[in-house]
């Protein structure tokens, strides 16, 4: 029988192996877009993968042409509120799914997910003209407070909090916890991946979401990034080197959320807070 | 956490300009964005000091304003693209009637403007809006690559009998007959550019019947497709694959013309906005050959007010606007197309300006657009699912697995089956439908 | 004895989620249930009525409604792949190893890319006659003494069950890869490293490693110990990225097929929600793309029933 640890070594280079190719292949994108960030419009469409000459301006055309500072914030500021608000609303309802007993549960959580399965085109006119009849629309209240209930993190949470052994909330209700302490101080804890995946994947699509924030928002002030970079795709042209630009530095919050959040994502990360 | 959130809005907050600026009326027109509708814009608010017009971005399509409007907050102002668009906003009854209001000022939009664009902004003889610039397509070419290959200069079109010749001399291939520069480059969305030049129409003159199956429509589709097939001078779209990466809205076509990946290319004035990035080209513009009639697809904008706009009355000045000089003068410098009002065509600044001395044949360009005319529409059915269906068969006959013949033989019958099914569901559009066929 | 307040405690947990959602939610979508028996179009001229099942009935007719169910259904192939292969580079980077994050972070890129530069560089791939692709397949061909060209890829309306274009049915000259086929290998690329792997990720938080270690002690080996306990315990996640990658698939390709082909070539890949697109804002009839879209959650239903009573042993999930 050979060692243990050459076993593990094997396994590791098998890992590092397969996931280093594909690794790869989802770099390469993202190494273009790097590069093209660094060339003049017509180099874009040159086959060479660097830059002939490298056009740093680009990054300071981006904020001279519009104002990219003003919809960095806004992009950043609705997505972390809609974050916010999604994920804890989303685990209190989930809760409620998961972890409580009531006459109804089933029907409600049915109605839940049977409303993800109409397509957004046409519910957008009702949704539509609810926000204005709320007076919500053109404001940052109207981007985020629709997008904050999400029946989708629901779904997400429950899911995760019915993985979790019965006995844990069982022996804190026992304990005389009332409902409030085991959501927040037994379930919630052990919920972090659960969380941290929701908000990771809440704030990327609001982060990147068009349609809503095209329809609703006519001030100039409070444009989120997808709209402000529409600037710079029109009929007369892409340009190409600038979208590349705006997108490597608009990327940053929600890649810096992914590195903070997948620490959670780690197996054994919650062991300790179960024996406990 | 929540604190972080607290604190960021009040800085967001903060940084909010004010929603009114003292004195001045804002108005809202929905359009695309782009450096050269911003820069229209800011004349407009220069020349207006008491009103701020705003730009907010639609991606082109109708359903911005048509959701905004349903729910009462309609933009002042918008564009249209395309005559489907205008019937589109005047029946969902968004765009307001301004036939008198305009005639009022001294603007006749079917004297002062080129006819290309009557369809654009007249719908069943009602002026709706005006006529923000026009396009309409001839045959731009590289003259160092034309001089290159022997071929002396030439003002005057060309039949495409005498073109064709002069394509296949241009374009080139490698050993293995991969193309490296074409002699023609055409877009296939640019259909009814062949057709006109044949004298091919979409529908009868009543709008009852759609007439695709025309000898002369199958002449423009076979023409197309034997450029691609039988002369070999225009791609086939496996070529055209990844010919250019950059692209937007049928730009893809300029870089690849200016890359000189085809010594000519079909295409309009407006390709100027992104050629004169492109530093140290000899570039041409002559008029396009045609089949049998002198006529070329004339295509633009229109802007357009919205009936329940808050405030029509500035509304109306930013249309006065677009139908003044400082407009007009300002879209032909910009090479947005070209104005759409003739009367500013005319001056010396348009056909030599100074500040882009190469730019020699603005006046070809105006010849092409006194000869072109709009897209064909029906009162029976969405111009939209007309021009889907076209796509969608004229994609099988690029591709080479559908002769012309048979496709626009089902387009027709496409069409016609789907107006005769709009006429069972709108019993008004029936009496519309049976007035118009009575003998 | 549960008193009062035990009994309106989940009440309280879901108010707030349940106020917003049947504002922003529950009620367009009720609206666009009423839609779906009226021909409401947005045109004044036809004023809006009901019409019963009418929009129901007509789309059992509607020939370019099928051929779209088709395409969305075929574009759908790819997504037990994309599940099973998120699961596995899941399980893979459940370990402790160093370069653990950043392994996670690249494989997420894709998700964060601009999406512009993942279809340049995809279209550029594909490209029949310079494309990286046909260059290897050609090879291999070569190889073997053929000299035959590669699939057109973006350009063909082509693929591998023969299924027509311009009808629903078969057809021998579709046989070949096409379009279609070009969108679900890149579908499963972008989808690997992305929601699916963190959702299996997090899941895989909840297998108590002591019944691992128990397991393995006994002697079980590896594919023993993954269908014994890691599957079982992943069930609720599973389920969920089942329904949701069936919402998704059902409801999907509008983007990619608006930025890559715009429903081409010849309409072989307009989706179903591309379909409802258009027939609410080009053909302007929003009561008939509600009763699409309704005909839709028939579907998606249904799955989801048929995941629920069958994915559902157990007291676990229900």
């Amino acid at each position: 029988m050979k060692p243990r640890s050459f076993d593990r070594f094997k396994t590791l280079g098998f890992v590092y192996l397969i996931l280093g190719l594909f690794a790869i292949t989802t770099i390469a994108p993202f190494l273009w877009m790097f590069f093209a960030s660094f060339k003049s419009l017509p180099d874009v469409d040159k086959s060479s993968l660097l830059p002939p000459t490298w056009h740093a301006k680009n990054y300071a055309e981006v904020f001279h042409q519009i104002p990219f500072g003003m919809y960095y914030l806004n992009s950043f500021l609705v997505s972390a509120w809609v974050t916010f608000l999604t994920v804890l609303t989303s685990a209190m309802a989930a809760f409620a799914f998961a972890r409580m007993h009531w006459k109804g549960r089933d029907a409600v959580f049915m109605m839940y997910l049977a409303t993800m399965m109409i397509p957004g085109v046409v519910t957008m006119i009702p949704n539509y003209a609810i926000v204005v009849r709320l007076h919500l629309l053109d404001s940052y209240t109207g981007l985020i407070v629709p997008a904050a209930f999400s029946a989708f993190g629901t779904f997400l949470l429950r899911q995760f909090m019915i993985g979790i052994p019965k006995a844990l909330d069982e022996a804190a209700f026992l304990d005389g916890a009332g409902p409030w302490t085991v959501f927040w101080d037994v379930i919630m804890p052990i919920s972090k991946p659960g969380l941290a995946a929701l908000a990771i994947l809440t704030f990327l699509g609001n982060y990147g979401s068009f349609y809503w924030p095209m329809i609703s928002i006519k001030t100039d002030s409070l444009r989120t990034l997808p709209i402000g970079m529409m600037y710079f795709d029109s009929n007369y042209g892409r340009a190409t080197n600038l979208i590349m630009a705006a997108g490597m530095m608009s990327l940053i919050p929600p890649l810096l959320l992914f590195m903070i959040g997948q620490k959670q994502l780690l197996r054994g990360i919650q062991m300790g807070a179960v024996k406990g | 956490m929540l604190g972080a959130l607290l604190l960021l809005s009040v800085v967001a907050w903060y940084f909010q300009p004010p929603t009114t600026v003292a004195g001045k009326t804002i108005l809202i027109r929905v359009s695309d964005n782009n450096p050269l509708r911003q820069a229209q814009v800011d004349l407009f608010n220069k020349l207006n000091p008491t009103l701020q017009m705003e730009l907010d971005p639609s991606d082109n399509g109708v359903d911005k304003v048509i959701v905004q409007s349903m729910g009462g907050v309609g933009p002042d102002l918008f564009d249209s693209f395309s005559p489907l668009q205008l019937s589109a906003y005047v029946q969902s009854d968004i765009a307001m009637d301004m036939t008198h209001e305009l005639k009022k000022r001294g603007i006749d939009i079917t004297k002062d403007c080129f006819k290309g664009m009557m369809s654009t902004c007249i719908y069943q003889g009602r002026v709706y809006g005006v006529p923000t610039n026009i396009a309409a397509d001839g045959i731009w070419f590289h003259r160092d690559l034309l001089r290159a290959a022997g071929i002396p200069d030439h003002k005057g079109p060309w039949t495409w009998a005498e073109f064709i010749p002069i394509a296949q001399k241009l374009t080139k291939r490698d050993a293995n007959g991969k193309p490296l520069c074409y002699g023609f480059y055409f877009d296939w969305w640019n259909f009814p550019h062949f057709l006109k030049g044949f004298g091919a129409h979409i529908y009868s003159p009543d709008g009852t019947k759609c007439v695709l199956d025309s000898p002369e429509s199958i002449a423009a589709v076979q023409l197309m497709h034997d450029l691609v097939y039988k002369y070999k001078v225009s791609s086939s779209p496996v070529e055209e694959a990844s010919m250019s990466t950059a692209g937007g809205f049928g730009s893809g076509s300029v870089s690849v013309f200016a890359e000189k990946h085809a010594a000519t290319a079909l295409g309009g004035r407006w390709w100027l906005a992104q050629l004169r990035d492109y530093k140290g080209l000899e570039t041409g513009v002559m008029e396009s050959p045609y089949g049998t009639v002198r006529d070329f697809h004339a295509y633009g904008r229109c802007t357009l007010v919205n009936k329940e706009g808050h405030n029509i009355q500035d509304a109306i000045k930013g249309l006065l606007y677009m139908a003044g000089p400082e407009y007009n003068n300002l879209v032909n410098d910009q090479a947005d197309g070209i104005c759409a009002f003739i009367k500013y065509t005319k001056s010396k600044q348009f056909l030599f300006n100074p500040k882009y001395p190469k730019e020699t044949d603005n006046a070809i360009w105006l010849d092409i657009a006194a000869h072109s005319s709009g897209d064909e529409t029906s009162p029976f059915i969405s111009g939209q699912v007309v021009n889907d269906m076209i796509t969608e068969q004229l994609d099988l006959v690029k591709a080479d697995q559908k002769s012309p013949l048979d496709a626009m033989h089902d387009v027709a019958a496409e069409v016609n089956q789907q107006i005769q099914k709009n006429l069972q569901e709108d019993p008004a559009l029936m009496d519309k439908y049976k007035a118009a066929t009575r003998p | 004895m549960r008193t009062r307040a035990a009994k309106l405690a989940p009440l309280g947990f879901l108010a707030p989620n349940l106020l917003g959602f049947l504002v922003f939610t529950a009620w367009p979508v009720v609206y666009s249930l009423i839609a779906s028996f009226s021909n409401w179009n947005l045109q004044k001229t036809v004023s809006s009525r009901f019409v019963g099942v009418q929009n129901y009935a007509e789309i059992f007719g509607d020939s370019k409604f099928w051929l779209s169910f088709v395409n969305t259904a075929y574009l759908m192939l790819g997504i037990p792949v994309s599940i099973a292969l998120s699961l596995w580079v899941a399980i893979l980077l459940n370990r402790k190893m160093p370069g653990n994050a950043t392994l996670k972070a690249l494989l997420f890129l894709p998700s964060v890319t601009s999406g512009v530069a993942i279809m340049i560089l995809w279209k550029a791939l594909y490209n029949p006659d310079f494309g990286p692709i046909n260059s290897a397949i050609e090879g291999i061909f070569h190889w073997f003494g053929l000299n035959t060209h590669g699939p057109q890829w973006l350009l063909s309306t082509q693929n591998p069950l023969s299924l027509d274009v311009e009808k629903v049915g078969l057809a021998h000259k579709q046989f070949g890869v096409g379009a279609r086929d070009a969108l679900n290998i890149m579908g499963i690329w972008g989808a690997i490293g992305g929601t699916n792997m963190l959702l299996y990720l997090a899941g895989l938080t909840n297998v108590p490693e002591e019944l691992l270690e128990a397991a393995q002690l006994d002697g079980a080996g590896k594919m023993a110990l993954f269908w014994r306990i890691t599957w079982p315990q992943l069930a609720p996640t599973t389920f969920f990225i089942v329904i949701m990658s069936i919402i998704g698939g059902l409801q999907g390709g509008f983007e990619t097929a608006k930025v890559m082909t715009n429903g081409g070539p010849a309409g072989t890949t307009t989706t179903m929600a591309f379909y409802i697109y258009k027939k609410a804002f080009e053909e302007y009839r929003i009561g008939y793309a509600s009763a699409v879209s309704w005909i839709l959650f028939a579907f998606v239903l249904g799955f989801t029933l048929l995941n629920w009573k069958f994915g559902n042993r157990g007291e676990n999930l229900a």
